[in-house]
């Protein structure tokens, strides 16, 4: 099951996208119970894409917080197919697509 | 007063004339089995009182977005400080716990009663059965529960198993620890109760970790004493001689001065260790000492302790009291 959540709507010839990535975003400084720092783990790089072009893209750093809400607009039209991809500082990726509504 | 008494008088009358009418309100009448079915909502964990009918995740959609999300969040995020729905595993055992449907609910049956008795805030019960399956199915799909093809209804809602179920448990603890007394108990006059609000801590509250802690707690010296070494005065009281309690006066204007604090290598009164060899030299080298001034190891005695208004009787007897302390 993907860690990203989207929905796409259209109005007036702009899409209006809003989407929840599922992600700890670690920061490396907070401390476990075990008093060790849990290890840095966070999201750098968020795509936006539609019909294989960029539409929208962001560098998130460690001040973003835990389960990333992100909303950005577009001009597109109904069933135009809005894919999202991340990565994190740990080299793991995730993709989801949906289409415009 | 008037207004109180007033509300009474009329309930009273209410339930006089629906007893003898059975009047508008149909006090007194036998409930008939839909007018139970009006009041029986509730819906078990295992399903029971779930009613027929169905709902898809995809339908639900609509619904949340529509009758939800202003509140909970398009993602089950929680608007401002509304309830979150959504999120939160593995965060119970934190500082931070975040209770969700998904990270703390015991049984999805909740979903459906809740929403059905309760939601929309604005407009309760307004839900049909198939619009609540919808929803329902929808916020266990924002939870990662159950996939987007799901269809809830009576039989698929009642085996949905929720993440957190196995962190309940029934808690089967007695009310009382003790033994109920069937036979031969004892009389419960005979009973004292008795508390111990004594200070902040219970008297004898140490006495089971160990005898030094009970002393103390008690205010009992024997432990401290017990410890102090020789080199400490001691607090044993002396029987004093009679020429030790004439040397006092002068012991206390002439030779305390350095004999108290052991200024100039003055041996200190009540010193045991510091006097012994002192007194082994016998009484009378003492006094010649003291008498005429002496030059020791350790310090310089001056002649009569450099008062020369004392007789030598009065430098004897202060000897005598200085040996006698120290002893």
């Amino acid at each position: 099951m993907t860690s990203i959540r989207i929905k796409a709507k259209e109005r007036n010839g702009s899409v209006d996208v809003k989407t929840l990535m599922k992600h700890s975003m670690e920061t490396g400084l907070r401390k476990g119970k075990d008093g060790k720092k849990i290890p840095e783990h966070w999201i750098t790089d968020v795509t936006a894409e539609s019909g294989g072009k960029v539409v929208f893209q962001a560098a998130f750093n460690t001040t973003i917080s835990k389960d990333p809400y992100l909303a950005f607009k577009f001009d597109g039209k109904k069933g135009d197919s809005v894919k999202i991809s991340w990565k994190d500082s740990q080299g793991k990726t995730d993709a989801a697509e949906t289409k415009v509504k | 007063m008037f207004k109180s008494l007033s509300v009474a008088s009329v309930f009273f009358s209410l339930v006089v004339s629906g007893t003898l009418l059975a009047g508008p309100l149909g006090i007194g009448t036998t409930a008939t089995d839909e007018v139970i079915a009006g009041w029986d909502i509730d819906v078990r964990p295992d399903g029971m009182g779930l009613p027929v009918g169905e709902g898809s995740v995809a339908a639900g959609e609509g619904l949340y977005e529509a009758k939800c999300a202003s509140c909970h969040g398009l993602f089950g995020e929680g608007e401002g400080r509304w309830p979150v729905l959504s999120g939160g595993e593995g965060t119970l055992d934190t500082l931070h716990p975040e209770k969700t449907v998904g990270s703390y609910w015991p049984y999805a049956s909740t979903l459906w009663d809740y929403i059905h008795r309760a939601m929309p805030y604005t407009a309760p019960q307004s839900l049909t059965d198939d619009e609540t399956y919808s929803i329902s199915a929808y916020i266990l799909y924002l939870n990662d529960i159950v996939d987007d093809e799901f269809i809830a209804n009576k039989e698929t809602f009642a085996r949905v198993k929720m993440p957190n179920e196995a962190n309940f448990y029934v808690d089967n603890r007695p009310d009382a620890q003790n033994e109920r007394c069937f036979k031969n108990c004892a009389d419960p006059k005979l009973f004292e109760i008795v508390t111990t609000i004594n200070g902040v801590t219970p008297t004898g509250h140490f006495k089971e970790d160990s005898g030094v802690a009970a002393n103390h707690y008690e205010g009992n010296p024997s432990a401290a004493s017990e410890v102090g070494t020789s080199n400490e005065i001691s607090t044993t009281k002396i029987v004093f001689s009679d020429t030790a309690v004439l040397g006092e006066g002068v012991y206390d204007k002439a030779c305390q001065a350095c004999h108290s604090s052991g200024i100039a290598g003055a041996p200190k009164t009540g010193d045991k260790t510091a006097w012994v060899s002192r007194i082994e030299q016998g009484m009378d080298i003492l006094n010649v000492h003291a008498i005429n001034g002496y030059q020791g190891e350790d310090g310089v005695m001056p002649a009569k302790g450099g008062n020369m208004s004392l007789s030598n009787d009065d430098v004897i007897n202060a000897v005598a009291f200085m040996v006698e302390s120290s002893r």
